[in-house]
């Protein structure tokens, strides 16, 4: 990898970090650029090999296609997994099984970057608690593009160093790694995402009966070949399905509560 | 139209989308610990409430205080909660009785259920549902449109929810936080709807994602017992690491550990199934 291929990649993977407003803030950034499947793409076009770049992007996608991050908790770093890990696996002259062998242990390495410039960022609202006092509204605007200032120092700059300075590193490790390493990495990789859905669950379970629907589309793809676009049209079936067998007598227009409790009887 | 020019009159039509794009900018770009997207919220309100209290007030001071405290949510779907809430504030400049506590109450009260409804939806649902057909386009040849599709569809869809949001948001002011908070019920129910959908999608998701196989084969004379494929596949595809992601939610959940503490505890178990031949 020449120093500029890895500049660019330091680049690109500032982009998809998160916090970075310049495309379309969250929704182009972390959620897209910062995304393996895209970071596969354009790691692909850089270091000249499109396929295998776009191979290895989709297969550390797959470990982290569920990666929610609620309240800002981090399961494990995607971004050095992207950036890092693909970057390095093709350098190296490895394919997606080596991409993701590389990338579950850089995202787990990675989260102590992140964690770190969570922290310092707390900085940047203090000195704009002094602008907000004086109803200074251009101090309030600085502060907010100086938080951005870590972000691409930590994010760029990490990824240039060890893709460029890692290369002959990742070339040792993936010739070198006994294939039990190797098949470590994927086992554990493989188990890894289930600490995402994990979090999403303990989020979003109001009651706990509704495990029984996490359930339910675990089996439905488990054990059919049904897509997961198949799957959110049967899913939004069934919540429709649930909300109206519940009665409209809560909806609190007057008018609609008394026809519908007089429909009830007869129409349904 | 002329309905909404009558009850907003001290903002145009250009400072409401300045301050969308500046939000769909800027909403995270300032993520820490302590106040999260606070100082983002009071960046994307700062031209606005300007413009309402005058550069020099007392008020226009007290206002940049209030939208500096501490905001979290998910950015995307949260979208409507700075439209409200610019609308609030215009109500407020235009001498209306709302009271500081009420804008920063309404905030407050409205990150929560988007922040959940926000990650199982967009996060956990949408994202996930574009991924996996962008993945199937291209994880076997390496095809470029793989990428492109999940980038157009994704992009275009996301930023024009937010703008949508953002507008509505402004347009049903403290009206849509009424109807937030009077009909309990109901949004209860979209909530209810919304979570129940979200977790079949979820369930679906984490099938394809979560993986745990045993290789480990009892051999006896000339019979060769594969667990994985003769007992394990027979009781159900997929039993192992559904049982796992199970165990994950329970020790989450149920015994508060942290994620790194699962992270550390998945690594070594891998490293010990491995070691032992097992998985």
């Amino acid at each position: 990898m020449t120093f500029f291929q890895a500049l660019l990649i330091g680049l690109f993977a500032y982009l998809g970090s998160k916090r970075t407003p310049w495309f379309f803030g969250v929704a182009g950034g972390w959620n897209m650029i910062g995304r393996p499947l895209v970071a596969g793409l354009i790691v692909g076009v850089i270091l000249g090999d499109i396929p295998n770049g776009v191979i290895a992007g989709a297969m550390v996608q797959a470990l982290f296609i569920g990666q929610i991050t609620p309240g800002g908790a981090m399961p494990a770093d995607v971004n050095w997994a992207a950036y890092i890990g693909i970057p390095l696996a093709l350098a190296a002259g490895g394919t997606g099984e080596q991409a993701v062998a590389l990338s579950v242990p850089l995202s787990m390495l990675g989260l102590g970057l992140f964690n770190f410039i969570m922290t310092i960022n707390a900085y940047f609202p203090h000195m704009a608690d002094k602008s907000a006092e004086q109803g200074d509204g251009a101090g309030i605007h600085r502060a907010t593009y100086l938080a951005a200032v870590p972000s691409f120092i930590l994010r760029a700059g990490s990824a240039v160093l060890i893709c460029y300075l890692g290369t002959p590193v990742a070339e040792m490790l993936i010739h070198g790694m006994p294939s039990g390493v190797l098949h470590f990495f994927e086992v554990a990789g493989k188990m890894l995402p289930a600490i995402g859905f994990a979090m999403l669950l303990k989020q979003s379970l109001a009651k706990q009966w509704m495990l029984v629907l996490f359930l339910l589309g675990w089996v439905m793809i488990g054990s059919t070949s049904m897509s997961v676009t198949a799957l959110a049209v049967f899913a939004t079936a069934v919540a429709i399905v649930f909300v109206m067998a519940q009665g409209e007598a809560k909806v609190p227009t007057p008018a609609a509560v008394q026809n519908t409790e007089e429909d009830d009887c007869y129409e349904e | 139209m002329k309905n909404k020019n009558q009850t907003h009159s001290l903002l145009t039509k250009k400072d409401i989308d300045k301050a969308a794009w500046s939000y769909i900018f800027f909403a995270q770009a300032t993520q820490n610990f302590e106040r999260m997207m606070g100082l983002a919220f009071c960046h994307v309100l700062e031209p606005v409430l300007k413009k309402l209290y005058g550069a020099d007030s007392e008020e226009y001071k007290k206002a940049l205080q209030r939208h500096m405290q501490f905001y979290n949510t998910e950015p995307q779907l949260g979208a409507l909660i700075p439209g409200i809430t610019i609308a609030m504030e215009e109500a407020r400049a235009k001498g209306e009785n709302i009271s500081e506590e009420l804008i920063v109450n309404t905030k407050n009260a409205l990150m929560g259920p988007f922040a959940g409804i926000g990650d199982s939806m967009l996060i956990g649902t949408y994202s996930p549902i574009l991924l996996s057909i962008a993945m199937s386009l291209c994880i076997h040849d390496g095809n470029p449109m793989g990428p492109i599709f999940f980038c157009v569809v994704w992009l275009s869809t996301v930023v024009w929810l937010q703008w949508f949001l953002f507008h509505k948001g402004y347009d049903m002011g403290i009206g849509a936080a009424n109807l937030f908070f009077t009909n309990k019920a109901l949004v209860d129910k979209i909530t209810t709807g919304l979570t129940m959908m979200g977790l079949i999608v979820i369930g679906g998701v984490a099938a394809t994602t979560v993986k745990a196989s045993v290789i480990f084969q009892y051999v006896n004379g000339d019979m060769t017992l594969s667990l994985q494929e003769q007992i394990f596949d027979k009781i159900m595809p997929g039993i192992l690491p559904l049982l796992l992601t199970l165990a994950v939610w329970y020790m989450m959940d149920k015994k508060k550990w942290s994620a790194t503490k699962i992270v550390l505890g998945i690594v070594v178990f891998a490293a010990v199934m491995v070691f032992l031949g097992i998985m």
